[in-house]
């Protein structure tokens, strides 16, 4: 037997400091990852074209992991600088 | 600025743009957005054989900047997540294998085209009547009810489904469902996805809804989660043969990561049937894309 509760998954938050707080975020974070991706472009990139062209498999993983670094490695540091700054407990 | 591994000198704001679009729209509904990515990355002149696999690779990035915040907003089933990978994985391979097999038989891109194109609008044309139906009702009723799904049939003939084991899936409010259902969506969703050559977002988003009963939110949210798993399996599988340019993947995710955070926080300002109204719109441009890309 199936059954669903009756739930409200959509919150009734207050719109302004939710906007207020998302601003904040995206003013750390959207100039993190853009200095990330030039960070990387500068030093890392002669390293990749040379991994992509002689060790095809370690270039897999490392792409992988140098996305997955940027989504989560950065989103981390921005809610950690959020903290020390006050703006997020 | 050139990009030394695909050997292509491309505007990176327009890249960066793309992967803002695409990221919005992902983290709003859910989708890996390929359907659009594609397309764009290709005019912007990306290669065509690195299309595909840097676009799972940004894919996969702006998934899990998406799916963080929905799972901080209580929106991923890791539960269900899981026992749909179950059924995704091999629905995918029996996909592939049907592509093959059709191969044989020739033309074999205007069978899965008009394939595709069927589906999309199928999906467009259901989940557009679906949601205004129950904004209408939610409207007329005056009630405070987000969760509403217009269509109740399908949930319950899911509900008919009632072989052992059966699982509780407290995230999204479903007391008992039997395990068989949930990967029998995942089967469905992956063959489709293997025999359409997509990711199969804009499938398991409305099935999970219509058919398990998932609260349009949750299974945004999950959606998100598991093409997280699938653009990383396919980041990887697409990089072994060459196919990816992560140079290009990070130039697009400096948009997308930004993008993704603002579509999935937006999601908490609409109902279920509002973002499954919006939703309807996607299918159809994909198949208007697919239906120019054959030149129909």
């Amino acid at each position: 037997m199936t059954g669903r509760k009756n739930i409200s998954h959509v919150k009734d938050p207050s719109f302004k400091p939710m906007m207020r707080s998302l601003a904040l975020e995206l003013m750390i974070y959207g100039p993190l990852v853009t200095i990330y991706f030039l960070v990387v472009f500068a030093f890392a990139k002669d390293l990749l074209v040379r991994m992509y062209h002689e060790i095809l498999v370690v270039y897999s993983v490392v792409a992988l992991l140098m996305i997955v670094a940027q989504g989560v490695l950065l989103e981390a540091l921005t809610s950690w600088l959020l903290r020390k700054i006050g703006l997020r407990h | 600025m050139e990009f030394p591994i695909s050997g292509v000198v491309i505007n990176p704001f327009i890249l960066a743009l793309t992967g803002f679009f695409v990221g919005v729209l992902g983290g709003f509904f859910g989708v890996g957005g390929g359907f659009l990515a594609g397309p764009l990355m290709f005019w912007a002149g990306v290669p065509i054989n690195f299309v595909v696999g840097t676009d799972l690779a940004h894919m996969t990035g702006k998934s899990i900047v998406s799916a963080r915040t929905h799972r901080a907003l209580g929106h991923v089933d890791l539960r269900l997540a899981g026992l749909m990978i179950i059924g995704t994985i091999p629905g995918v391979e029996l996909g592939a294998q049907l592509i093959e097999r059709l191969k044989a038989v020739g033309n074999i891109e205007e069978v899965v085209g008009i394939s595709y194109v069927v589906i999309l609008i199928a999906i467009g044309i259901f989940t557009a009547w679906e949601s205004v139906r129950a904004l209408r009702s939610k409207h007329m009723d005056r009630l405070d009810v987000q969760e509403v799904v217009g269509v109740k049939s399908l949930i319950h003939r899911s509900r008919l489904l009632r072989i052992p084991p059966f699982i509780r899936l407290p995230v999204s409010g479903v007391e008992e469902v039997s395990t068989w259902a949930i990967i029998l969506v995942g089967l469905v969703t992956g063959v489709l996805a293997g025999f359409l050559g997509v990711g199969g977002g804009f499938l398991r988003m409305p099935l999970m809804v219509y058919v398990l009963g998932i609260p349009t939110h949750v299974a945004v949210g999950t959606d998100l989660f598991e093409i997280i798993i699938s653009a990383g399996f396919g980041t990887i599988t697409h990089a072994l043969k060459g196919n990816v340019d992560v140079l290009i993947a990070l130039t697009m995710h400096t948009g997308a990561a930004i993008g993704a955070q603002i579509g999935a926080n937006a999601t908490r300002y609409f109902s279920g049937p509002a973002i499954r109204m919006l939703f309807s719109f996607l299918p159809i441009v994909a198949a208007i894309l697919v239906l120019l890309r054959l030149g129909i």
